[in-house]
């Protein structure tokens, strides 16, 4: 995990811009889908456009919380344990993503 | 570390070194809204992460049968759920409010006492707002106010 810090740096900040108009929809989307039932929410799930955005918030969400918690387990956890607790990490911004692009394809299906 | 000493003071070198000092950061620096925003940045991170889940799990809830669905719903609905809604609402709009904020320093520019002073008190403010806002009109669209 050494040397990469310059494309750490960079994907960090990439992720935040690209996340900036995602959460306006995804706070927008809340709002919207209040109170919603099952089938509502089933069918707007569906919706192509409504499953990319969601896939790519999430996705792209948890690769900034990936680096992000990264940045807090290299300030507070020192020697061996600090390499399991990123593994731990990386396991649950993979499991976060991969559940929620399953479910997606899913919906779609 | 302790053979560069040894060598150093060859007359009495050390058996065992002291601990060495830590910083006591949070109990001795006087608090100001820019140390505060820092780690209210940190901390809503974290809690994002918890919500990032949480918003992959009702994903997936959605995509499972109608009870399960009805179970986290249900839950998310209720006091508590919606006591974390707000909180993950407000943390996920001061998150990205002081990213602007990050991303502006990034350009090198706003970092001068006033200026972070200042845009610190604006994210605090315009966050505790467009929280209540989006709070305010989820629940309005729910027909629970």
């Amino acid at each position: 995990m050494t040397h990469k810090g310059t494309k750490t740096f960079i994907a960090q900040r990439g992720t935040a811009v690209l996340m900036l108009p995602l959460v306006m929809w995804f706070l927008y989307s809340v709002v919207a889908n209040a109170g919603a039932s099952h089938e509502e929410v089933r069918a707007w799930l569906a919706g192509p456009l409504n499953a990319a955005l969601m896939a790519a918030l999430i996705v792209i969400g948890c690769v900034h919380m990936r680096i992000g918690l990264n940045e807090i387990i290299d300030d507070y956890i020192d020697g061996g344990s600090r390499g399991v607790v990123k593994l731990l990490n990386l396991f649950a911004c993979l499991g976060a993503a991969l559940l929620a692009l399953f479910s997606l394809f899913t919906l779609a299906a | 570390m302790a053979s560069d000493m040894a060598t150093a003071r060859p007359t009495a070198p050390p058996t065992s070194l002291p601990p060495r000092p830590t910083a006591p950061h949070l109990q001795i620096w006087r608090w100001t809204i820019t140390m505060a925003s820092s780690i209210t940045h940190r901390a809503t991170g974290v809690a994002l992460y918890s919500g990032t889940i949480v918003l992959a799990i009702w994903v997936f809830a959605a995509a499972q049968g109608g009870e399960t669905f009805a179970k986290v719903a249900g839950f998310l609905a209720s006091p508590l759920g919606v006591f974390i809604l707000a909180g993950y609402c407000w943390a996920l709009i001061f998150h990205t409010l002081n990213g602007l904020r990050h991303l502006y320093w990034d350009t090198g520019r706003g970092f001068d006492l006033k200026t972070a002073t200042a845009t610190a008190w604006a994210t605090y403010a315009a966050s505790v707002v467009l929280a209540a806002i989006v709070v305010f009109a989820g629940l309005s669209a729910r027909g629970a106010l």
